[in-house]
C-alpha cells in the first residue's frame, strides 16, 4: 500500500511536472476553405502557414516555446467561418487568427472587435475589410489599390472601351465597382458587365456576350475557375484581351491568355526557402498565396515574440498594439508598414507570355 | 448570331440538367424517395471517369465503367439505406434527410479520394475541337452531351414501355402493395431503377467535365434546376421532365440577350413560379402517379 502511495505520488509528480511544459506552448488558429470551390487555394495557404510554423519551431520556437496552428475548415462559407473562429476562440482560447476570403473576413470582423481576437488577413482584398474592425488587419493592399494601377495602364496602353467580368462575390463585385469608376472617370466607357456564379465552370453565355459588345479590353474580377475560363476563351475567336488584378496570375500559361495583363503585389522569397517549401510539400511553385500567409504567421510570431521579450500575456488587444508599435515588417517575401489597419505594398504589373510572364510596370502604392 | 449560339448552348445546358431530371423522376416516382444523393452519385460519376482516363484506359471505355462503378453504388443505397429505412417505416421525411447527408459523405468522399479541386479532363485532347453548324459552333463534348442524352431519354421511355422489367417498374410505381400482393418484388425492382438511374446520370456529368471543368461541390445547383425541371414537366412524366429541362435551359441563356447574366437564373425561376402558379400538374399530365 505504500509503495502504491510512492508510485502515485510519483506519477502525479511527472503529470504535475508535464503540465506547465505543455502550457508553454503557443496556440494560433487559421480559419481556411480547405474544401468547396476554394480548397485549391485553401491548401496553399495552409502549406504556407505550416511551413512558417515547423521552421520556427525547428529553431526553438519563439524564445523556447513551441507554436502550433489549429487548422479550421471555413468550406468557403461565412457562417462555416464564423463557427469555426468560435471554436479556436472558445475551446482553444487563440489570440489571433489568420483568415481567408472576403465574405467569411467580413463575416469574423465583428467577432474580432468583440473577442478582442487579432485577426490576420494575407489575401482577402474586399475594399470593406479596410474599416471592418480594429481588430482586422490586412497584410496586402486592398481591391482599389490594385484596380487603380491597372486601370491607368489600361486606358494609356489598351483603350477605352471595356467589359467587365466578375466574381459575384464580395471581392468580385468591388473589382467591377472599383474599375468601373476609376474607369469611367478616365474617360473610358463599359460596353459589357457580366457576373458568374462562385464556383461556377461555365461561363460561355458571358464570354459570348462579352465578346459581341466588342470591348478593347475586358477586366476580369474572379478568384477560381480559371482553367475553365482559358478553355472557354480559347474556343471563342478574337476574345479580347484580359486585365485583372492579383487573382488572374492562375491563368498565366494558358495560350488562350497569352498577352493579357495582370496587376500583383510584390512578393518574393529566398531561393533557399522556396526550396525547402517545395521539398516538404513535394509541389512545382511555392505560390503567391503560400509566401503570403507564410509571410503573415511570420509576422505573428514577430508579435509574440515581443509580447513575451516584454513578459506580457499573449491577449489579441497585446498583438495589436505590438504590430502598430513595430509598424514596420520586412522580409524576403515584402516590406510590409502598417500605418492603417492595411498594409502598404508595392504594386507591379505583369504581361502573360507564351511561357510564363514579363513585367512591364513597376509601382509604388 | 449570339441570339442563335445563346439558344443552341442552352440547349446542351437543357440536355445535360433533362438526364438528371429523367433519372431523378425515375427514381422519385418508383420508389417515392426524394433521392437528392442523386448529385453525389452525378459527382461521382464524373470523377471516376476522369481518373480511368488518367490512367490511360480509352474514354469510351471509361465511361462504360464508370456507368456500371455508379450503377452498383445506386444499387447498394437503395439496399444499404433507403431499403432498411422503409422496411422500418421511415416517414419521406426522414428518408430525405438521409439522403441529404448521403450527398454530403459522397461529395466529401470524391474530395478526399480525388481532389477538391477543379479537374479537366487534360489526358482527352479533343475535348477542346470545336464543330461549325452553320453560324453556330458546338464543342464535341456539347455535341455528345445532345446525343447522349436524346438516347437515354427515348432509351428510358422504349425501356419503360417495351421490356418486361420496364413495365415491372411501372407496375410498382403505379400501387407498390397491389406489386407486393401480385409478387412483382418492389424492393428488387427499387434496386433496379437505382442501378439504371445512377448508370445514366454519368452521361452528362462526365460531358460537363470534358466540356467545361469539375469540382465536387457543383452538382447541388445542377440538381436543383433538375428538381425544378421535373415539377414542371408534371411529376412522374419522363417527357415533360425532359421537356421542361430543355425550356429552362434555353430560357435562361436565351434572357441574357436583354437581362445581365447575374439576373439569368433569378428570372429563369421568376417565370417558373408564375407558371406553376397557372399550372400546378406541369406541363404534361402525369400517367404514373404512387399510390401512396
Amino acid at each position: 500500500m505504500k509503495l502504491f502511495s510512492v508510485a502515485m505520488a510519483a506519477a502525479l509528480g511527472i503529470l504535475c511536472h508535464a503540465i506547465p511544459s505543455k502550457a508553454q506552448e503557443i496556440v494560433l488558429g487559421a480559419v481556411l476553405p480547405l474544401t468547396g470551390p476554394a480548397a485549391q487555394i485553401g491548401l496553399e495557404e495552409q502549406q504556407g502557414v505550416q511551413f512558417a510554423t515547423d521552421r520556427i519551431n525547428a529553431d526553438g520556437g519563439i524564445r523556447g516555446r513551441k507554436v502550433k496552428f489549429i487548422f479550421e475548415d471555413s468550406q468557403g462559407k461565412p457562417d462555416q467561418g464564423v463557427l469555426a473562429f468560435n471554436r479556436l476562440v472558445d475551446l482553444h482560447n487563440t489570440p489571433s487568427i489568420l483568415t481567408a476570403y472576403s465574405s467569411i473576413s467580413l463575416a469574423l470582423a465583428p467577432l474580432a472587435t468583440r473577442k478582442k481576437i487579432l485577426v490576420v488577413n494575407p489575401a482577402a482584398q474586399t475594399n470593406k475589410l479596410d474599416d471592418a474592425s480594429p481588430f482586422l488587419v490586412n497584410t496586402i493592399p486592398l481591391v482599389r489599390d490594385e484596380v487603380e494601377v491597372m486601370t491607368k495602364y489600361a486606358v494609356a496602353k489598351l483603350g477605352k472601351k471595356a467589359a467587365i467580368l466578375y466574381e459575384n462575390a464580395a471581392a468580385g463585385v468591388d473589382v467591377r465597382d472599383d474599375f468601373k469608376k476609376a474607369f469611367e472617370a478616365s474617360g473610358g466607357t463599359i460596353v459589357a458587365d457580366e457576373a458568374i456564379e462562385f464556383g461556377s465552370t461555365n461561363f460561355r453565355a458571358s464570354l459570348l456576350k462579352i465578346a459581341a459588345a466588342k470591348p478593347d479590353f475586358v477586366f476580369v474580377g474572379m478568384t477560381v475557375g480559371y482553367p475553365a475560363l482559358a478553355d472557354q476563351v480559347a474556343q471563342i475567336p478574337g476574345f479580347p484581351i484580359g486585365v485583372g488584378t492579383t487573382f488572374l496570375r492562375p491563368i498565366v500559361g494558358h495560350p488562350a491568355a497569352v498577352g493579357w495583363f495582370h496587376s500583383g503585389i510584390k512578393s518574393g522569397m529566398k531561393p533557399e526557402d522556396e526550396a525547402a517549401f517545395h521539398k516538404q510539400f513535394n509541389v512545382k511553385e511555392m505560390t503567391f498565396f503560400s509566401r503570403e500567409y507564410a509571410n503573415s504567421a511570420q509576422i505573428i510570431f514577430k508579435l509574440i515574440d515581443d509580447l513575451i521579450s516584454k513578459n506580457k500575456p499573449l491577449t489579441g488587444e497585446n498583438l495589436k498594439a505590438a504590430l502598430f508599435e513595430i509598424k514596420t515588417f520586412e522580409s524576403p517575401t515584402a516590406k510590409i508598414v502598417f500605418n492603417s489597419n492595411t498594409a502598404k505594398r508595392e504594386v507591379e504589373i505583369f504581361r502573360a507570355t507564351a511561357t510564363g510572364r514579363e513585367l512591364v510596370q513597376a509601382s509604388v502604392n | 448570331m449570339l441570339f442563335l449560339q445563346l439558344i443552341a448552348d442552352g440547349l446542351v445546358n437543357g440536355c445535360a440538367i433533362g438526364v438528371v431530371a429523367i433519372t431523378f423522376t425515375y427514381v422519385y416516382t418508383t420508389t417515392g424517395v426524394f433521392h437528392v444523393s442523386h448529385a453525389g452519385v452525378f459527382t461521382l460519376g464524373g470523377y471516376l471517369a476522369w481518373y480511368l482516363s488518367k490512367e490511360g484506359i480509352p474514354f469510351v471505355l471509361c465511361v462504360v465503367l464508370a456507368m456500371l462503378i455508379c450503377a452498383a453504388v445506386g444499387a447498394a443505397i437503395e439496399k444499404g439505406i433507403y431499403e432498411k429505412l422503409l422496411k422500418r417505416q421511415a416517414t419521406p421525411l426522414v428518408q430525405l434527410i438521409a439522403s441529404l447527408g448521403l450527398l454530403a459523405v459522397l461529395q466529401n468522399l470524391v474530395a478526399i479520394l480525388f481532389t477538391p479541386n477543379v479537374l479537366q479532363f487534360e489526358s482527352i485532347a479533343w475535348r477542346m475541337n470545336v464543330l461549325h453548324f452553320g453560324p453556330i459552333d458546338l464543342t464535341i463534348p456539347q455535341v455528345l452531351t445532345v446525343l447522349t442524352a436524346f438516347a437515354a431519354v427515348y432509351g428510358l421511355i422504349y425501356f419503360s414501355t417495351k421490356t418486361n422489367l420496364g413495365r415491372r417498374i411501372r407496375a410498382v410505381a403505379s400501387n407498390r402493395t397491389l406489386a407486393e400482393i401480385t409478387r412483382l418484388k418492389p424492393f428488387e425492382v427499387y434496386v433496379y431503377v437505382m442501378a439504371i438511374s445512377s448508370a445514366l446520370v454519368v452521361l452528362p456529368s462526365v460531358f460537363i467535365g470534358l466540356d467545361q471543368a469539375m469540382q465536387p461541390y457543383s452538382s447541388v445547383l445542377v440538381l436543383l434546376t433538375a428538381v425544378i425541371a421535373v415539377i414542371s414537366g408534371g411529376l412522374g412524366s419522363i417527357r415533360g421532365a425532359f421537356s421542361a429541362s430543355l425550356v429552362m435551359g434555353i430560357v435562361q441563356n436565351a434572357v441574357l440577350i436583354v437581362v445581365p447574366g447575374r439576373w439569368s437564373i433569378a428570372l429563369t425561376f421568376t417565370l417558373f413560379i408564375v407558371f406553376i402558379l397557372f399550372r400546378p400538374t406541369g406541363l404534361f399530365a402525369t400517367k404514373i402517379r404512387r399510390a401512396s
